[in-house]
C-alpha cells in the first residue's frame, strides 16, 4: 500500500509532464494511474504564481490544511503546464521556520521605545500605538503629508485598492507609492506620453508570431523563464527566426543570441536613435502609418538626475522641475515637457546618430548595429522588442522606453500579432495593482490622476466622498519618501508586501537614517523578519499568497484570481485586513476639516472604515462562512469571516466601476474564479489581445466609427495618434573615474525573488544560490590580484560590502563592469547604489554607479 | 519525501543517449519522450535525506549539465510528509 501511493504520485507527476509536452507515455503507466484505487487525497485548485510579472498559473494541492504539492497548470495559456524553479518550490515560501505570527513592538520597560527590543503585542495594542503616532504626526504642519504608505506590485488588487481608498480618500494624503516605482514607473511614463493610456498593446501570443526578437536590458532566461522557454521554441522551430540580445554584460540569453550586443552603459539611447536614423536614411519609414497615426515631438532636455535639489548636477539642470532657487514659487522647467516638431525636424535630430558615432560611443561593432537596425527596418520581418529593468531602472528611463516606441512607430510595427514593443513587468501585479488600481503618488484607479479636477471628481463620486476630499497635490514618491523621513518632514510610514530597506537605493545615506530618525514611527507588515522589519518600530505579521483570496494582473493585461487555500499561521492577517481594521481607528472629525464634513453631514461621528468600506457597495455581498468552487470544494476567507461580508467581491465590483466603459473593462468577479485569467479590456465577455487595432480591440470602432478595417487608432490620445518623441543620448549621473574605476550594475538571479525574503527560506533555492557574488571579468580580477571564490571588498562613495568573486559564472561582464545581485540580506548592495532617478518617472537607476573592487 | 517531474529537452536525435545518462542519477526515471527528444523524467529523493539537503536540486542541476541537454522545465512537485513516513516504514529504516 505504501509503495502504491508513492508509485501513484509518481505516475501523476509523469503524466502531468507528458501532457505539458504533448508526449505519449507507455500505456502501462497511464493504466496504473487510472486503475489506482485512490485519488491522490489532495484538494487541487489554481493560483497565479507569487513571483514575477509573467503570471504563470500553478495548481496547488492541499492536504490537512497544508499545501503539499504543486504543478504547472496545464490549462493556463501563459505557461501551459510549465514551471520555473521558483514556481516549482512555490508552496514552500509559506513554511519558513521564522514566520512571524504575532505583532511585535519595540519596547523598554513595557512601553514603546524606538530604541527598545521587539516584544509581542496584541493587534489592539499595535493599532493603538500606530494610530496615536499617525494622529500626532497629522497635527503637525503639513497635516496628511506627514504620513504615508509604501505598497507593492505584489499586493493583491484589493490590498492596493483598499490602501488607495484609505490613504487618498480617507486620510487625504497622496503619500502612497508602490515598490513598482523602483520597477515600472519609467514604463508607465512612456506609455502615457506616447499613447495616453498605460500598459502594453500586445500580449504573449506575440512570442509565437514574431520573426525577430530583440531583448533590451532584459535577462528573460532568468527573470521570465517561462516566456523565454516559449521564445526558445519559436527560435528553434521557425525558419529565419532570429534573436538579438542587448545588454551591458553577457548573460544566459546570449547562448541563444544570433546577434549578441554588449554596449557601454547608457548608450542604449544612442543605439535607438541610430536605428531611427538608419530607417530614415534607407527609406524604410512606413510613410502611410506615420502620416495617419503619428505626431512628432521633441522632449525637454537638461532635466537633471532626480538627485536632491542641492546636488551640483541638479543646480545645473534647467528643466528639473525643482523649485527655482531665485524664486521658490516657480519651478525650473518641466522634465515632462515636449514640443511638437515635423518629421523633417525629427530626421534632423537623429541624423547625428550615425553608425560611426554610435559604434564608437557604445563600443558595439558596426556590423552588429547594422544587423539590428536592418531587422527593424525590414518590412517583411515581424519584430517584438522586450525590455525590463535595463530600460526602466535608468536615469533616462522614460526616454529610453519612449525611444523604443519611436523605432516601432516609424516602421508601423505595432499592435498586431508578432509586431510590437513589449515592456515586461517585474512583479506579479505591477500592472494589476500598482498601475491599474492607482497606488502611485500621482494616480487614482484606471489611469486617473490626482492633479486633474475632473479625475478627482470621478473618484469622489465612486467612493461617495464629498467634493474636494482628494488632495490635488502629488504625494511623495518612493525615493522622496526616504528623503522626507530623513529630513523629518514625513513621520509615519507603513510598508506592506515588500522589503524597501533592502530594495531602495543609497541605504546608508537616505533609507536607514530616514527610518531610524527618532521623530519617525515605522510600521512593516511582512511574513518574515526581513531587513525592513528589523529596521522598523512595529512589525505586523502578514498572511501571504494563498493564505488569502487574491487577484493579480500580469504584463499582458491578464487579471487572475485565486482562493484562500490554507490558514495563515498564528495571528497573521492579510494586508487588506490590516488596512481595513486600522481605518476603524480614525474618526472622520480627526482627519477631515469641518467644511468638508459639512458637505456630507451624514458622515459625522463615523469612522473611516464606515465611510470607505461599510459604504453599501463594498459590503453589499453576503458571506455565508465559506467560498465554494464549481466542484463543491469549500474554502475559507478570513477577511470576510471577520468583517461579515464578501470583502473581495465588494471591493472588486466597486473598483471595476472605474474602468468599465473606459477601455479598462473587467469581467464580473465570479468569472475570474472560473477562468485562467482574462486580458482587459474585457468587452461582451471577450478579452482583448492587441489593443488599438480594429478587429482586435472593440474600443477602436467605438472611438472612431469610420476606421478602416484592420487599421489602428491610438484612442488613448485625444487626436487618435501616438507620439514619436525625440530624446537624445545623455551621460549617466555617475560614471567610473580614477577613484572608482568600474561600473556597478545590480539585478536578480533566477533562483531568488527580489530581496530573497521568501526564496532564501526555501532550502532548495537557498542551497542552489546561497550568497550574492560579484560577477566580474577575469582580466579585471587578475589585475586586482583576485581569484574565483576569493572575498573582495566592493565600495562606492556611499558604502562598501564584501562578496566572493565569480569570473566563470552565468554572467560574464566585459572589462570595466561588475554585476552584483541584490537578493542577499547579508550583502546589501544598496549600500552602494546612488539615488539618482529618471526625473520624469522618479525611478532609480540601479544599473549604473561607479565602484572599486579590492581584495578584502 | 519529494517526488518531482520535469521535461528534459535534448539536442535533435540525442534523446536515447541523454536518457541513458540520466538513468545513472539517483532517484531518476525516464518514462517516455525519447523519440520526441523531450524526455518525461521523474525524480525522487531516496528517503534518507531531508529536503534541506537539496538532493533534488542537485540532481536537477546535474541533469542540466548532461551533454545533449538543451534545457529542463519543471512540472510537478510533491513534498508531503505522509509518503516519507510510509516509505521509511516500508524500507525498515531505523528511526
Amino acid at each position: 500500500m505504501t509503495i502504491s501511493r508513492r508509485e501513484f504520485i509518481k505516475s501523476q507527476a509523469a503524466i502531468a509532464a507528458a501532457a505539458a509536452a504533448g508526449v505519449a507515455l507507455p500505456a502501462s503507466l497511464v493504466a496504473r494511474a487510472q486503475e489506482a484505487p485512490m485519488d491522490d487525497g489532495l484538494r487541487w485548485d489554481k493560483a497565479p504564481c507569487r513571483f514575477c510579472g509573467t503570471g504563470c498559473s500553478v495548481l496547488v494541492g492541499v492536504k490537512d490544511g497544508r499545501i503539499v504539492a504543486s504543478q504547472g497548470d496545464p490549462d493556463a495559456p501563459v505557461n501551459r503546464g510549465l514551471n520555473c524553479i521558483k514556481g516549482y518550490f512555490l508552496p514552500k515560501i509559506m513554511y519558513g521556520q521564522d514566520r512571524l505570527t504575532q505583532p511585535l513592538l519595540r519596547k523598554t520597560d513595557g512601553r514603546y521605545d524606538k530604541n527598545g527590543e521587539f516584544q509581542p503585542v496584541t493587534w489592539d495594542e499595535a493599532f493603538d500605538i500606530m494610530a496615536e503616532k499617525w494622529k500626532a504626526a497629522m497635527k503637525k504642519e503639513g497635516g496628511p503629508s506627514r504620513v504615508g504608505m509604501f505598497g507593492s506590485g505584489q499586493w493583491t488588487v484589493w490590498d492596493g485598492y483598499a490602501a488607495s481608498k484609505f490613504i487618498k480618500g480617507g486620510l487625504r494624503s497622496n503619500n502612497l507609492d508602490p515598490n513598482a516605482r523602483h520597477c515600472m514607473a519609467s514604463a508607465v511614463v512612456a506609455f502615457m506620453r506616447h499613447f495616453g493610456i498605460d500598459e502594453p498593446m500586445g500580449c504573449y501570443d506575440d512570442l509565437e508570431h514574431a520573426d525577430v526578437f530583440a531583448l533590451w536590458g532584459s535577462n528573460m532566461t532568468e527573470m521570465h523563464p517561462i516566456l523565454w522557454s516559449r521564445l526558445t521554441d519559436t527560435r528553434l522551430t521557425k525558419p529565419g527566426c532570429e534573436v538579438h540580445v542587448l545588454s551591458t554584460f553577457e548573460h544566459r540569453c546570449f547562448e541563444l543570441a544570433d546577434n549578441p550586443i554588449v554596449f557601454k552603459p547608457q548608450t542604449d539611447l544612442a543605439i535607438q536613435n541610430y536605428i531611427c536614423n538608419y530607417i530614415i536614411q534607407n527609406g524604410k519609414v512606413n510613410q502611410a502609418f506615420v502620416d495617419n497615426h503619428v505626431t512628432f515631438k521633441r522632449t525637454a532636455e537638461n532635466i537633471g538626475y532626480g538627485l536632491r535639489p542641492n546636488h551640483p548636477l541638479e543646480q545645473k539642470a534647467t528643466n528639473s522641475g525643482y523649485p527655482d532657487p531665485a524664486d521658490p514659487t516657480k519651478k525650473k522647467g518641466d522634465p515632462m515637457g515636449a514640443t511638437e516638431i515635423t518629421f523633417e525636424e525629427f530626421a534632423k535630430l537623429v541624423a547625428p546618430y550615425t553608425l560611426e558615432y554610435v559604434s564608437e560611443l557604445s563600443g558595439v561593432p558596426k556590423e552588429n548595429l547594422e544587423r539590428l537596425a536592418a531587422a527593424y527596418a525590414d518590412p517583411n520581418k515581424k519584430v517584438v522588442s522586450f525590455w525590463t529593468m535595463g530600460f526602466n531602472q535608468h536615469t533616462r528611463g522614460s526616454w529610453v522606453n519612449g525611444n523604443m516606441y519611436n523605432v516601432h512607430l516609424l516602421v508601423g510595427k505595432i499592435s498586431e500579432p508578432g509586431n510590437g514593443p513589449f515592456s515586461l513587468t517585474g512583479q506579479p501585479s505591477a500592472c494589476g495593482t500598482a498601475r491599474e488600481v492607482g497606488t502611485f503618488a500621482h494616480r487614482l484607479p484606471a489611469d486617473l490622476v490626482v492633479t486633474k479636477p475632473e479625475h478627482r471628481a470621478i473618484a469622489e463620486t465612486v467612493w461617495k466622498l464629498p467634493e474636494g476630499t482628494i488632495n490635488d497635490k502629488i504625494g511623495y514618491h518612493a525615493v522622496l519618501m526616504h528623503r522626507m523621513l530623513k529630513d523629518g518632514k514625513m513621520n509615519c510610514y507603513w510598508q506592506q508586501c515588500n522589503n524597501n530597506m533592502q530594495a531602495s537605493p543609497n541605504m546608508n545615506e537616505e533609507s536607514y537614517p530616514g527610518w531610524r530618525n527618532p521623530d519617525n514611527f515605522i510600521t512593516v507588515s511582512d511574513p518574515y523578519p526581513t531587513v525592513s522589519a528589523q529596521a522598523a518600530d512595529l512589525v505586523l505579521p502578514t498572511a501571504m499568497w494563498t493564505e488569502k483570496e487574491g487577484a493579480y494582473g500580469n504584463a499582458e493585461r491578464r487579471t487572475q484570481f485565486w482562493r484562500e487555500q490554507v490558514s495563515a499561521p498564528g495571528e497573521s492577517k492579510s494586508d487588506l485586513w490590516q488596512i481595513m481594521e486600522f481605518s476603524k481607528r480614525f474618526k472622520v472629525e480627526e482627519v477631515w476639516p469641518e467644511e468638508l464634513i459639512a458637505k456630507k453631514p451624514e458622515y459625522r461621528g463615523k469612522t473611516l472604515y464606515d465611510i470607505l468600506f461599510a459604504n453599501g457597495v463594498v459590503d453589499q455581498f453576503p458571506y455565508d462562512g465559506r467560498i465554494l468552487d464549481d466542484q463543491g470544494n469549500a474554502y475559507g476567507n478570513h477577511e470576510s469571516a471577520h468583517f461579515g461580508y464578501y470583502v473581495q467581491k465588494g471591493l472588486f465590483e466597486e473598483y471595476a466601476g472605474f474602468g468599465r466603459g473606459h477601455a479598462h473593462d473587467l469581467a464580473p468577479f465570479d468569472t475570474y474564479h472560473r477562468t485562467r485569467g482574462l486580458r482587459w479590456p474585457v468587452v461582451d465577455g471577450k478579452e482583448t489581445l492587441w489593443r488599438f487595432r480594429e478587429g482586435y480591440d472593440p474600443y477602436v470602432k467605438a472611438k472612431h466609427p469610420e476606421v478602416a478595417k484592420g487599421d489602428v487608432y491610438f484612442y488613448g490620445n485625444k487626436n487618435g495618434r501616438a507620439n514619436i518623441i525625440f530624446a537624445p543620448y545623455d551621460p549617466p549621473a555617475e560614471s567610473p573615474d580614477a577613484d572608482y574605476p568600474l561600473w556597478l550594475c545590480t539585478g536578480r538571479v533566477l533562483e531568488h525573488w527580489h530581496s530573497g525574503s521568501m526564496t532564501r527560506r526555501v532550502p532548495e533555492l537557498y542551497k542552489a544560490v546561497p550568497d550574492a557574488q560579484v560577477f566580474m571579468n577575469k582580466l579585471d580580477a587578475k589585475r586586482l590580484g583576485l581569484r574565483d571564490g576569493q572575498m573582495a571588498r566592493i565600495s562606492t562613495r556611499r558604502g562598501e560590502i564584501a562578496a566572493r568573486v565569480e569570473t566563470r559564472g552565468r554572467n560574464r561582464p566585459p572589462e570595466g563592469l561588475v554585476f552584483i545581485p541584490w537578493f542577499d540580506a547579508s550583502r546589501l548592495v544598496n549600500k552602494l547604489t546612488l539615488d539618482a532617478t529618471c526625473p520624469l518617472s522618479k525611478e532609480t537607476d540601479f544599473k549604473k554607479a561607479a565602484c572599486k573592487v579590492e581584495r578584502a | 519525501m519529494t517526488i518531482c517531474s520535469c521535461l528534459v529537452h535534448t539536442q535533435p536525435g540525442q534523446g536515447a543517449l541523454v536518457a541513458a545518462q540520466l538513468l545513472r542519477l539517483p532517484g531518476v526515471e525516464v518514462h517516455g519522450g525519447i523519440a520526441e527528444d523531450t524526455l518525461v523524467v521523474t525524480l525522487e529523493d531516496d528517503g534518507q535525506h531531508s529536503a534541506r539537503d537539496g538532493t533534488v536540486v542537485d540532481t536537477l542541476s546535474t541533469m542540466g549539465q548532461v551533454p545533449g541537454v538543451v534545457h529542463t522545465v519543471l512540472i510537478y512537485h510533491y513534498d508531503g510528509n505522509d509518503i516519507q513516513t510510509e516509505a521509511r516504514s516500508h524500507d525498515h529504516q531505523p528511526a
